[in-house]
């Protein structure tokens, strides 16, 4: 790979490839499992828990309150996602580091998190402060996250930079 | 029923379906996008019912909640039987499939059981206080689909043997004695592992 690519905190990137790292997660069957439990357990807390919000926004669901309650009310469950899927992503990442470095589908799916998280925390905060009465911002975050779990799952399906499909 | 997992799975729809490396990872991630988008909406009941979120009235989250969950179960289970049909036969040994199948069974009658005196009761539950049925419905709800989840994580790992599947079709006793070093490495698709097949019975 081209050695030149630095970015900020690199460093836990390094720390994630460290043999030692990896052995210990591989060393027995029952922990990538167990780390994509909690991982899916996370996204489902987070993605659910702003698709309440989103639903709200667009008229569906519990409309008694106003989005800012309601994504205040359910703001813990996002935070617990966040942190869940935080915790348990690099960790998975560390098993085979090249096998995710080299799959485009998780470069795919590490762009639409980041633009995801940054549309959550400005805009779409925003405008659920403001009213939350923007039906574009709902859809624009519904398919943010709908695009991260479609990188997600297709990470186990592509080939290493060769497309989609075939063996 | 193994004839019949047989013949689902040898339909020319769900052949070119598992042959497909985008119809089934795209039907696979819709089905777990609507996991998560759902998932929390039984979530926030269930733990209503344990007396979170005192904020919101039951009957509020029981009635309003009601019609996106079910819009969002049938979409799972809309994904979730294309998923089956493409590998039925390799899903009928799954050990967690099966389990996953005895506690969506199980979820249904939970359902029935709780119906009219938790999920239909929402008005008088937020009146007279959560009666312990609530409480039970709710927790037993939460245990029910986290096994849920798990046991589907779970179909995934249970590697399939290849001398069982398409055992009706290509007899055991046709493969060359020495038939495991002699195979070629197993494809990822069930389609790829019966041309494996059928060219190990050739030889």
């Amino acid at each position: 790979m081209s050695g030149g690519r630095a970015f900020a905190g690199q460093g836990i990137f390094i720390v994630l490839i460290q043999a030692q790292v990896a052995n210990a997660l591989n060393g027995s069957a029952l922990i990538f499992p167990a780390l994509e439990i909690f991982h899916i357990t996370g996204f489902a807390l987070l993605i659910g828990s702003i698709t309440l919000v989103d639903l709200r926004m667009l008229g569906i669901g519990l409309t008694r309150q106003e989005p800012a309650e309601l994504n205040q009310t359910l703001f813990p469950w996002t935070l617990a996602g966040l942190v869940l899927i935080f915790f348990t992503g690099p960790l998975m990442y560390s098993t085979d580091p090249d096998m995710y470095y080299l799959n485009w589908s998780f470069l795919i799916k590490m762009m639409c998190l980041t633009a995801a998280l940054i549309f959550h925390f400005s805009i779409h905060r925003k405008s659920v402060r403001q009213g939350g009465t923007s039906k574009a911002v709902a859809y624009m975050s519904l398919t943010l996250w709908a695009s991260v779990v479609f990188g997600g799952i297709f990470i186990g399906f592509v080939n290493q930079g060769l497309g989609i499909g075939g063996v | 029923m193994l004839s019949f997992c047989q013949w689902l799975q040898s339909t020319a729809f769900f052949t070119e379906m598992r042959g497909s490396g985008i119809v089934y990872p795209t039907i696979l991630s819709l089905h777990v996008l609507a996991i998560a988008m759902f998932g929390v909406m039984i979530l926030v009941t269930d733990m209503r019912l344990l007396g979170a979120m005192r904020k919101y009235p039951v009957a509020e989250i029981l009635d309003k909640l009601r019609m996106p969950k079910r819009a969002g179960f049938l979409l799972i289970v809309t994904c979730g039987l294309l998923l089956f049909g493409a590998k039925a036969e390799e899903y009928y040994y799954n050990v967690f499939f099966r389990a996953k199948m005895i506690i969506l069974l199980l979820i249904l009658i939970h359902a029935a059981i709780f119906r009219a005196g938790v999920y239909r009761n929402g008005a008088a539950l937020d009146a007279g206080g959560l009666t312990g049925q609530a409480r039970l419905a709710g927790g037993l709800s939460l245990v029910l689909w986290f096994g849920m989840m798990m046991c589907g994580r779970g179909v995934g790992y249970i590697e399939p043997n290849l001398f069982i599947l398409h055992a009706r079709v290509e007899p055991i006793q046709t493969l060359p004695i020495a038939a495991p070093s002699a195979l070629p490495a197993a494809g990822r698709t069930g389609a790829e592992r019966t041309q494996t097949m059928l060219r190990v019975s050739v030889l």
